[in-house]
């Protein structure tokens, strides 16, 4: 049976925070005992409760945030794969917020910077710089406000098997157009290798990422300069999926259902040789339990859309941000989170993820973010835009790839119900929209 | 009764269902009618990073006297619920939008409630027969599909039938190569079968259990008279499960039309989306609690309507009973 409606889930989820609100979980009685070892000395014994997605370094990171029990206070990381609605309700409620600090993604900080729920960190920055020694590239500042603390980075880079590129002596492709050609010779010369492409097109989240990778490397544009009218259905938008297009010959016919998790395990299996994956999969490549590929997958720049094209790749990084309406423990907060994202947090969970530390050691299967920002790669845009649009594009891409409506007429759908859903969320003027 | 004590026995059970499910349809009633919009500007702001500073065009909430984000709240009637039926002007893609994904909620409807129907009454019949001792197992082991969570009984069927998958590799054995989420009726056909597997062990665990209850006697004296098995089944057991049966159909076309763990988990909404898909869409990506409060009163309002000759069918029978 289905579970509850999402907007049961919803409304029970408030209720939960305001009961929990109204319960004052916040304050416990006081104790005077010393911190435990290594652990921050966060002045009034408290409760402290963040919120973050379960991936493993986050989980690395709640394990040491929760360390800092001290008697009468407390630290609660909850982990969850609904994170992001959980932290948008809390950041958004009238009340105080149930959680004092979140773990978000490029994209959650780009809509709670835009509703002004954050709160600014810049004060606490200046006050705790040297004693857990924040480094200035971990710092998310707007007009040179601190708003989040950034503290793993990931990107889309090219996934190959070096064995095989070798063996039938062709070159590692940096464009679109090169790829193919490679795919097609690798299936001419080796007959268990019928799709050697993989590349998470499922529909959604996942195939409107690689549009907006493939758009960006031909020159195209989301927005009207300075504007947010949509602008991704004119010519560099038909050209962006004509090119993902000339991928689905060589790729599984259940492409446009695979993820991200689908495509590691084409390229863990051997059935796909090349294509563009999220960097911060590729130590799954060299997993001897899942794996028949280790140390065969090489890694290099994601092709270009076209000849003399950057790199078809964004940057993104995660961090934590805190929310402007839960004053009382920021303070607090900021302290053990320091703690917990620290430099011997780093090298005890090197290789959770790729850290944006220095104290972080990229091996050989950390390289794809130094890989994407050598190869000139543009930050993934973040406004609340953006996203509208990026939502818009998921749902109709499909169909244009697989033919059943024109790319041009797709995209122009997809154009029109961003408009729809901007000027309903006061993001577009009603006159500017059409 | 007085109504006195009437009135104190079932006022636990009204308290709870108003504040449980009246309290919450109505503030989502009430929600679907609004519109809050924040006063967003677009600026230009400088952003430093992990990837170093760059100029980006952002939107962002004005700010009002308090130093709040400002916030216009209004009324919009039935704006709402026009937009998520795609009527009105220039909403072509809109009306396409809400037609097929109520077109395959109704085939996942018509689709999984018969095979559950009758696929449980084999499965009780079948359970009635085994020994005693092998009762149990058999029990757990029908159970099991009920039991997991949607979302992961989702994952483990896309794991079986997706590329290097245990089916499609058995498949290729026998020479048949098939892509299942290559093509919008096999990707329809793979959401329907799980649906057919995840509620079966429901129906059949509440038939076996009505089963249990079927006077002997009556069997007995079928079987003296002379009937047939199929006649016993049909005129013996069959009435005295109809009740039984009627409850399992109205609780699985609830369910059946809120489908949508399937629909992510499988197709991630490429070629096929459901009714709740789409108030999960409006809910999530474009983050409008307004709209998305209108198109979930919408599913309640289908709902309704397929609920409709059943609670009809109980109604009459309610009153010819008593």
């Amino acid at each position: 049976m289905s579970s509850t409606p999402d907007t049961l889930r919803r409304r029970l989820l408030l209720a939960g925070s305001a009961a929990a609100a109204a319960a004052g979980v916040g304050f416990l009685p006081a104790s005077s005992r010393a911190s435990s070892l290594g652990c921050p000395s966060v002045g009034q014994p408290t409760e402290i409760n963040v919120v973050g997605n379960s991936f493993p370094v986050v989980a690395h990171v709640a394990r040491i945030a929760e360390a800092c029990t001290r008697p009468g206070s407390k630290v609660r990381f909850k982990l969850t794969p609904q994170a992001r609605i959980e932290t948008e309700q809390a950041y958004a409620s009238r009340g105080a917020s149930p959680f004092d600090a979140a773990v978000v993604s490029m994209a959650v900080f780009g809509n709670l910077y835009a509703r002004r729920q954050l709160a600014p960190l810049t004060a606490l920055v200046d006050k705790y710089r040297d004693r857990y020694r924040i480094e200035e590239r971990m710092l998310v500042r707007v007009d040179g406000e601190v708003m989040a603390i950034a503290f793993i980075q990931n990107t889309q880079n090219l996934y190959y098997r070096a064995d095989l590129l070798i063996r039938h002596g062709l070159a590692v492709p940096d464009t679109y157009a090169a790829m193919v050609q490679v795919a097609q010779a690798l299936r001419a010369a080796e007959p268990t290798l019928a799709h050697p492409i993989a590349q998470s097109f499922a529909g959604g989240y996942d195939i409107a990422t690689e549009f907006t990778n493939v758009l960006s490397s031909l020159g195209g544009r989301y927005f009207a300069a300075g504007s947010s009218r949509p602008a991704f259905d004119d010519a560099a938008g038909v050209a962006a999926v004509e090119t993902m297009r000339s991928l689905l010959p060589q790729m599984t016919p259940n492409a446009l259902a695979s993820n991200a998790d689908d495509v590691v395990n084409q390229f863990q299996q051997g059935k796909a040789a090349l294509g563009v994956l999220w960097a911060s999969r590729a130590a799954r490549m060299d997993d001897p339990a899942a794996s028949r590929v280790v140390g065969l997958m090489q890694f290099a720049p994601a092709p270009a859309a076209r000849a003399r094209g950057t790199s078809a790749a964004h940057l993104w990084w995660d961090g934590v941000a805190f929310p402007a309406n839960a004053p009382a423990r920021r303070e607090a907060t900021f302290q053990v989170l320091m703690e917990a994202l620290g430099e011997a947090s780093v090298r005890s969970g090197n290789d959770l993820a790729i850290w944006v530390r220095s104290a972080y050691r990229p091996g050989r299967l950390g390289a794809g973010v130094a890989l994407q920002q050598k190869a000139g790669s543009p930050e993934w845009p973040s406004d609340p835009g953006f996203s509208l649009a990026h939502g818009e594009l998921g749902k109709v891409l499909p169909d244009a790839m697989i033919g059943r409506r024109s790319p041009r007429a797709a995209l122009a759908d997809a154009a029109a119900a961003y408009a729809r859903a901007a000027v309903e969320k006061g993001i577009l003027s009603a006159g500017a929209a059409t | 009764m007085k109504l006195r004590s009437f009135a104190s026995f079932v006022a636990p059970s009204v308290v709870l269902m108003l504040l449980l499910l009246a309290l919450p349809l109505a503030m989502t009633v009430w929600l679907s009618t609004r519109n809050c919009t924040l006063d967003m500007e677009t600026v230009t702001v400088t952003q430093t990073g992990p990837f170093g500073a760059r100029e980006s065009t952002t939107q962002r909430a004005r700010l009002d006297a308090d130093g709040r984000a400002a916030q216009a709240c209004r009324h919009v009637g039935l704006d709402y619920y026009r937009k998520v039926l795609g009527l009105g002007s220039g909403n072509r893609e809109g009306e396409n939008e809400f037609r097929s994904a109520l077109r395959f909620t109704l085939l996942y409807v018509a689709g999984t409630t018969p095979f559950v129907l009758v696929g449980g009454m084999l499965l009780a019949l079948g359970m009635n027969r085994v020994t005693q001792r092998l009762k149990g197992a058999f029990i757990a082991a029908s159970l099991l599909p009920f039991i997991v969570t949607p979302v992961v009984g989702a994952l483990a069927i896309k794991w079986l039938f997706r590329d290097n998958g245990l089916v499609p590799h058995v498949l290729e054995i026998f020479g048949v190569q098939l892509y299942w989420m290559a093509q919008a009726w096999s990707a329809q056909l793979l959401i329907v079968l799980y649906g057919i597997w995840h509620v079966l062990p429901f129906a059949f665990i509440v038939f076996y259990a009505g089963l249990q209850g079927v006077p002997q006697d009556a069997l007995e004296a079928a079987t003296i008279d002379g009937a047939s098995r199929w006649q016993k089944l049909r005129y013996v057991t069959l009435p005295h499960l109809m009740p039984l049966i009627g409850f399992v159909t109205l609780i699985h076309l609830m369910d059946a039309y809120r489908v949508f763990e399937p629909v992510v988990v499988l197709t991630q909404g490429a070629f096929t989306t459901s009714v709740q898909y789409l108030t999960y869409h409006v809910l999530l990506q474009e983050g409008n609690p307004y709209k998305a409060s209108a198109a979930a009163v919408l599913t309640v309002a289908g709902i309704a309507v397929l609920l409709v000759p059943l609670l009809r069918k109980t109604w009459r029978e309610q009153r010819h009973g008593h």
